[in-house]
């Protein structure tokens, strides 16, 4: 089967105060359609670097990121975030929703980004808040919702454009294992509904639930714990 | 959305968006008073000149009209040639004086009061309006409105007749030379200031009480249909070099240059409250924008362009100040209006002149002036916050 995303010998060196901080050295990886990948790795390992350079919001130093054979990494700025905002679901440690805006309003802004009618959106994102459970909280604001409930609108604002690809950084890392359980379960859902999926985690049981495991040490990635 | 997240960000933050409102709003003010004043004492001078209805002045060689006690002699002469020019249509001598007055019958308690008087040619007069009765004809007298009493109580009753005579001449009693006249009527007077006591007198009555049988003080033509007012002037003042003759128009000019410091100060105070304006909502836009970094970064990195970003901070900023410059346009009409009795006491000053003139192009220019300024202000910190590297700031947000 062809990957979905290719990654070849990723590097990516940061400058820092003058001295250059290698946080990705020679990442390879290949993600499948409906892959379940979970990065693993202590604090500072490079994980979110590399979930950035496969997103393409970053570029590597050197090396490649290919998404359905296109090279994404050399793109330019705007067709980058083209690229993210259609092909690539990102979701974060801290959510980050806009909080002037209710539930389903938040999971609109990337349709409507995308040109998408009003009434489509809004049909859209109610449809992907029920898909989250969170079918009673449109109308909410993320300062009335709880961490987990959050973090569901935040998933379901990645899915709005039907991604084939979802990324998330840390996405437990903010919630109690109760809620963290419930967010493992839907990342298992979305796999079996099609969707590929790259975490970069602490959380054990969530890297347990993933079909492959892959660790991180000093920017350098391997199948094997170090 | 750009707009829905536009007009609802300033609301998470009322007490912020409530300080960078009033600040704008006083700014605003400030602008628009700056701005009236630079425009307002021309524009008021211009109107009452023009108000007249004449549109050349001659007046004693080395002045303006009623700018000193200076006369043109030989007066009858000099509106003989006037009326005769077939550019003129109208020709309105004016005698100023100095008059002491007393209501006649007097009560023995009633003190005299130092008059303004204007003699003028009953036919043809351009500086009062009739607000009651007639124009004054020979030996009669017209009195100027009195203005309210500052207790707001009903105006004091106007006399049928006064005692009048050349200034200090009346003494108690009679006095000596007072002549006792008839009240023709009222009427308003457009050039003196609110602290003379004006009246007016046919202009042959006056030359007569102050001994002046042959002087006016100015005179007022009026141009005949289709002669150009600036041409005729300078036709009439090579004729008549002893006298200065000038047009309306080259008056206006002529106060416009005295009056450039008032405009340039007023310029310079209005161009400070504008960079005021602007360096408040920069400052408030990049407090705002800085407390968002994470959220702004976030959202680049699900895909939503630079230019959306840019396009909803703008619109943020350009909203609020919106609101704050309409609060300031009012503010400052108010402001202005109390601004304008402070400076209305000033000495001498002709009452139908003002300080601040309200006008529609003026605020449109406040309002345009601010929102360009806002927009200019707010779009660094956008500027900025747009090519942040993503990746770097989501770093940094992150735990």
């Amino acid at each position: 089967m062809k990957p979905l995303l290719e990654a070849r010998e990723l590097h990516r060196t940061y400058d820092l105060q003058g001295e250059p901080v290698h946080a990705v050295r020679g990442a390879t990886l290949d993600v499948l359609e409906r892959d379940f990948l979970a990065l693993v790795g202590p604090s500072g390992s490079g994980k979110s670097t590399l979930l950035h350079l496969l997103a393409a919001v970053d570029r590597p130093t050197s090396g490649s990121v290919r998404m359905r054979g296109r090279d994404v990494s050399s793109l330019p700025d705007r067709l980058r975030a083209r690229h993210r905002l259609l092909n690539v679901g990102l979701v974060f440690q801290r959510f980050h929703l806009l909080p002037m805006l209710t539930a389903q309003e938040n999971v609109e802004l990337p349709l409507a980004e995308a040109g998408v009618r009003r009434a489509e959106r809004e049909a859209r994102a109610a449809e992907l808040l029920a898909r989250v459970g969170l079918d009673d909280r449109l109308r909410h604001r993320p300062g009335e919702l709880s961490g987990g409930q959050q973090q569901r609108v935040a998933i379901a604002r990645a899915l709005a454009n039907r991604p084939s690809l979802l990324l998330a950084d840390e996405p437990t890392g903010e919630l109690d294992r109760t809620t963290g359980e419930g967010i493992r379960r839907l990342f298992a859902e979305l796999r079996d509904d099609g969707t590929a999926i790259v975490v970069a985690t602490h959380d054990v049981h969530l890297a347990e639930a993933a079909d492959r495991m892959l660790w991180m040490v000093d920017g350098r990635l391997g199948e094997e714990e170090p | 959305m750009i707009l829905r997240c536009a007009l609802r960000e300033p609301r998470r933050h009322p007490g912020r968006t409530l300080l960078a409102v009033a600040g704008v709003a006083v700014s605003g003010a400030m602008l628009l008073d700056m701005l009236m004043l630079s425009n307002g004492l021309q524009t008021s001078f211009r109107d009452l000149l023009q108000d007249a209805g004449y549109e050349v002045r001659v007046s004693p060689a080395g002045t303006l009209p009623l700018d000193t006690e200076a006369t043109i002699r030989d007066a009858t002469r000099l509106l003989a040639d006037l009326r005769d020019d077939p550019g003129v249509a109208r020709v309105a001598p004016v005698l100023a004086a100095n008059l002491s007055m007393r209501a006649d019958p007097t009560s023995d308690g009633e003190a005299e009061r130092s008059v303004f008087a204007l003699g003028v040619d009953p036919a043809n007069q351009g500086v009062f309006r009739v607000t009651g009765g007639r124009i004054p004809g020979p030996g009669e007298i017209l009195l100027g409105e009195e203005p309210p009493p500052p207790d707001g109580g009903a105006p004091s009753a106007t006399a049928d007749s006064v005692s009048i005579a050349a200034f200090g001449a009346l003494g108690s009693g009679a006095g000596a030379g007072a002549r006792r006249m008839p009240v023709s009527g009222s009427g308003k007077f457009l050039y003196v200031s609110e602290s003379e006591v004006p009246v007016a007198l046919e202009l042959g009555t006056l030359q007569e009480l102050t001994d002046r049988p042959n002087e006016v003080s100015f005179v007022m033509v009026e141009a005949a249909p289709g002669i150009d007012p600036d041409t005729l002037a300078t036709r009439l003042a090579t004729r008549h070099p002893d006298v200065r003759i000038v047009s309306i128009g080259e008056l206006v000019d002529q106060a416009e240059r005295r009056l450039s410091y008032f405009r340039q100060l007023a310029v310079i105070l209005g161009t400070v409250s504008l960079l005021v304006a602007g360096l408040l909502v920069g400052t408030i836009a990049s407090v705002s924008i800085s407390d968002r970094y994470g959220t702004i970064a976030a959202a680049r990195a699900i895909g939503i362009s630079r230019r959306s970003i840019l396009a909803t901070l703008l619109i943020e900023s350009l909203a609020q100040s919106a609101v704050a410059v309409a609060l300031g346009v009012a503010f400052g009409l108010v402001t202005s209006r109390y601004l304008e009795r402070i400076l209305s006491d000033f000495p001498g000053l002709p009452e139908a002149v003002r300080f601040f003139v309200p006008d529609g192009r003026i605020a449109a220019i406040t309002v345009a002036a601010v929102l360009v300024t806002a927009a200019l202000a707010a779009l660094g910190p956008a500027w900025r916050v747009t090519r942040m590297p993503i990746a770097t700031t989501l770093h940094r947000e992150e735990p």
